[in-house]
């Protein structure tokens, strides 16, 4: 009964006393891509990026966001998921990342009967050396769209 | 020099505007984010208006540990942990018995926002990517943050993004310094609220920006109660 208390004070104690190193290091950084499949079993996956940024922001729009950015603050949420489900795998984030994929596809003209499953995965990029690496750190199991999370 | 009234007064307001502007991109969200943000919606609207506000605050504080629980740590990193930083010390500073309690918990926001600015800058140098200019080159060519494919191509500009680097671990080093005036400190923080504006336009983090200046009048009041409290500098 005591475990989501003492939980919660947890999760509460580093902004109470903060450690304050932001950006001490260049981490890996996440990608999460989708695929939209027919078939629980559909071979060949064209993955394609969850939320892409555009490729340029005008800065009337950048002034705009200074007060209204929930697109943007969800999508930095969706990598803090990332990272959570590598460093300490939960349903909590694997949820989190599936829910707001799915309902970020349905804004996007996605037929859920012609396409029926989902999965995700996690890409990493970092520099090793001169060079920009990508490693796939994480596939999901395919997960039937209409599926109901916690 | 500004009053410990006044400075909370001050704090309330800009948290309260911080917390809106957070909270309305949470209204048209799931009903188990919306029983969450509407209430603490119409409490800000409260703490900006300064109706009962401790109590307002605990409220919030309350509504503040809810959400930890809902999405297992805080929902936009550091500027998330800032908003629980400020908000607990105003809390406690309400309940705190005695002036000299309210006095050390106000001022315990004051001395957190002078060290967030020195350890970012003390842990930026003594790495030595950020020296050379090579971590912001990173942020900027892989990072998740830059708003646009556009600004990937500042990755390719390493004389500008070396001067950009030494400036901003210089500037957050040498921020202790400005806390010897009044002045000096209003500088300080008129340098620092730039760069969170720039970070907020080029990496999108608005929250920082909003957050970083509700705890702005905690350390206006600290700089004058101890500075002037000495009497050589106010």
């Amino acid at each position: 009964m005591l475990k989501p208390f003492f939980k919660t004070f947890g999760l509460l104690l580093p902004a109470l006393i903060p450690s304050w190193r932001f950006f001490d290091e260049i981490a890996p950084s996440p990608r999460i891509e989708y695929v939209l499949l027919r078939q629980e079993n559909e071979e060949g996956r064209d993955w394609k990026e969850v939320k892409p940024r555009p490729s340029h922001v005008p800065i009337s729009r950048m002034l705009r966001r200074m007060i209204w950015n929930p697109d943007w603050n969800e999508t930095l949420f969706l990598m803090s998921c990332a990272e959570r489900l590598m460093a300490y795998p939960t349903d909590h984030s694997q949820h989190e990342i599936l829910k707001r994929t799915r309902t970020w596809l349905t804004g996007q003209d996605m037929d859920p009967k012609a396409t029926p499953f989902l999965q995700f995965r996690l890409v990493f990029r970092a520099r090793l050396e001169e060079e920009i690496e990508e490693v796939i750190a994480y596939q999901s199991p395919v997960h039937p769209i209409a599926e109901q999370l916690s | 020099m500004i009053s410990l009234e006044l400075a909370i007064r001050a704090t309330e307001m800009l948290l309260a505007f911080a917390f809106l502007l957070q909270s309305i991109e949470h209204i048209r969200a799931p009903k188990n984010e919306q029983v969450l943000f509407i209430p603490r919606i119409a409490l800000s609207l409260l703490l900006l208006i300064g109706f009962q506000t401790a109590w307002v605050c605990l409220a919030l504080f309350l509504i503040a540990l809810l959400m930890l629980h809902r999405f297992q740590g805080p929902y936009n990193g550091g500027s998330d942990r800032m908003s629980l930083l400020v908000l607990s010390c105003l809390t406690l500073t309400h309940f705190m018995p005695t002036e000299q309690g309210r006095e050390i918990i106000f001022g315990y926001l004051g001395l957190q926002l002078v060290l967030s600015y020195f350890i970012s800058g003390w842990v930026k140098i003594v790495n030595p990517d950020w020296r050379s200019g090579l971590a912001l080159q990173d942020v900027f060519r892989f990072s998740a943050y830059p708003v646009s494919d556009s600004l990937r191509g500042w990755a390719d500009r390493p004389q500008i993004l070396f001067a950009a680097s030494w400036a901003v671990i210089l500037f957050e080093l040498i921020f202790p310094l400005s806390l010897i005036t009044q002045p000096t400190l209003i500088f300080g923080l008129t340098i620092a609220a730039a760069f969170h504006f720039s970070n907020a336009c080029f990496f999108g983090l608005n929250r920082f920006f909003w957050i970083w200046l509700s705890a702005y009048p905690s350390i206006l009041w600290l700089q004058g109660r101890v500075f002037g409290h000495i009497g050589l500098f106010s």
